[in-house]
């Protein structure tokens, strides 16, 4: 049997009520996915070897930095948190779809020359115990 | 007695009811405030169904469990159907509520019938009408959510993830670009061949595991994005990022992924994984865990896997 609480009614009151609990959970949540520089981790275990691979990824567009979290599977697809229906073979594939889904975030260059900037991708880690 | 949820290209009421209650949500205000959920600049009341967008973004920004950055509190892991499922239920009560209609259910797109079509035909479905969710566009010119920059009761979208992950304050109209990052839709064979997946989730519980949940959800077979994510993708605009939501068309998509997991419960059974027994790792998406909640009291995956006192679909042919 469901639960009351896929049965009972909300009313204003209630929904102002329990948001005001949760709101502090909503308040982390943004505040978690601010990053300079996103770090994804893969782990594998492979003929009893633990593998461990750490990349951290910088992404700057227009020499903008580009601060949400950025991870990777361990087949090698890149993801993206704020974008979280796709998955990508590169990241430079990801940001480039980033400018196409995010068009408020990026003023239109025009005939703008190729920044000299660029993605920055660190492979920082790779040890097995 | 259950409600019962309607095909909406079938059931021209359920139409009309889902858009007047969506807009009724959207201009409804019951306390809670932008500053007082953290979201930047002038404090702003925040609408109900507004409130939705939030929470959706809230749960896809918790990660299950916090050291990784994979598997989070709504997608990319067990929890996938059961919480959308429990986000659904919350909002067709709230649309009871406005449309003081405790007989409404909340109507489905059954999007493989139209990826049966071919690409440009998929892009005229009547889905898609002045009369059901309106078309495309940037902003969207037709049907009940479209754009009119003369009339600031217009539907807007008034809050989204920006490209950091952040929730920021907008107004522009609804945005949609059927077709342009996938050309089609799923299929009927795509959801067929999900229904004889067993068991409903495997190890290692995200993106890459066998089973029902992940095929639905859209990182397996046949080419992802595929059932559930291509449909956020063909859609496109508002669709894409995380506070997707903000497209009433979402709840379309989303409550046709519930009934296909309605299908697979009477298929196989009303069985779910992990169990409560299963690591702590995985605290979050095991059967007796609390759910994200923002509206209402918390649910678990337990608490939802058999509604049918609650409500039934017209059709359990997917």
């Amino acid at each position: 049997m469901p639960s009351n609480g896929m049965t009972i009614s909300p009313t204003a009151k209630s929904i102002a009520s329990y948001v005001k609990k949760n709101a502090l959970h909503v308040k982390k949540a943004q505040k978690a996915h601010k990053h300079q520089r996103t770090e994804s981790v893969r782990e594998a275990d492979y003929k009893g070897h633990h593998i461990v691979i750490t990349t951290q990824y910088q992404i700057e567009v227009d020499g903008k930095i580009v601060m949400g979290h950025l991870g990777v599977t361990n087949d090698g697809q890149v993801h993206y948190h704020p974008v979280p229906n796709l998955s990508f073979a590169s990241a430079v594939d990801l940001v480039k779809q980033l400018i196409n889904i995010f068009p408020d975030d990026f003023v239109a260059k025009g005939n703008r020359k190729t920044h000299h900037r660029k993605m920055k991708r660190t492979l920082s880690g790779h040890k097995h115990t | 007695m259950a409600n019962v949820r309607p095909n909406i290209v079938k059931d021209a009421s359920a139409r009309q009811k889902y858009a007047k209650g969506v807009n009724l949500l959207k201009r409804e205000f019951t306390g809670p405030t932008t500053a007082s959920l953290g979201i930047p600049g002038p404090s702003r009341p925040v609408s109900t169904y507004d409130l939705f967008v939030v929470w959706h973004h809230t749960a896809m920004s918790t990660m299950t469990p916090p050291t990784q950055g994979d598997r989070n509190a709504a997608h990319r892991g067990p929890v996938f159907c059961p919480w959308h499922r429990f986000m659904l239920r919350q909002l067709e009560l709230n649309l009871q509520r406005v449309l003081n209609d405790n007989t409404f259910g909340l109507p489905y797109w059954d999007w493989a019938v139209d990826g049966q079509k071919t690409a440009a035909q998929q892009k005229k479905s009547s889905v898609w009408a002045a009369d059901a969710m309106g078309g495309s566009g940037s902003p969207v010119k037709t049907g009940p959510f479209k754009f009119n920059s003369a009339d600031p009761t217009s539907f807007r979208v008034r809050i989204e993830a920006d490209v950091n992950g952040q929730l920021v304050q907008r107004n522009h109209g609804l945005r949609r670009a059927f077709g342009t990052n996938v050309p089609n839709l799923p299929t009927k064979v795509d959801t067929g061949g999900v229904l004889t997946l067993t068991p409903y989730d495997a190890t290692p519980w995200d993106v890459s595991s066998s089973g029902f949940r992940n095929r639905v959800e859209g990182w397996a077979a046949p080419t992802p994005p595929a059932l559930h994510n291509r449909v956020h993708v063909w859609v496109g605009g508002d669709m894409l990022p995380s506070s997707s939501p903000n497209d009433p068309v979402f709840y379309m998509n989303h409550c046709n992924v519930d009934r296909i997991w309605e299908a697979w419960l009477t298929k196989h059974g009303r069985s779910y994984l992990p169990l409560q027994s299963a690591p702590a790792f995985l605290k979050g998406h095991r059967i007796n865990d609390q759910m994200s909640s923002l509206l209402s009291a918390p649910m678990k995956p337990a608490d939802v896997l058999d509604m049918r006192s609650i409500y039934v679909y017209d059709s359990l042919i997917v």
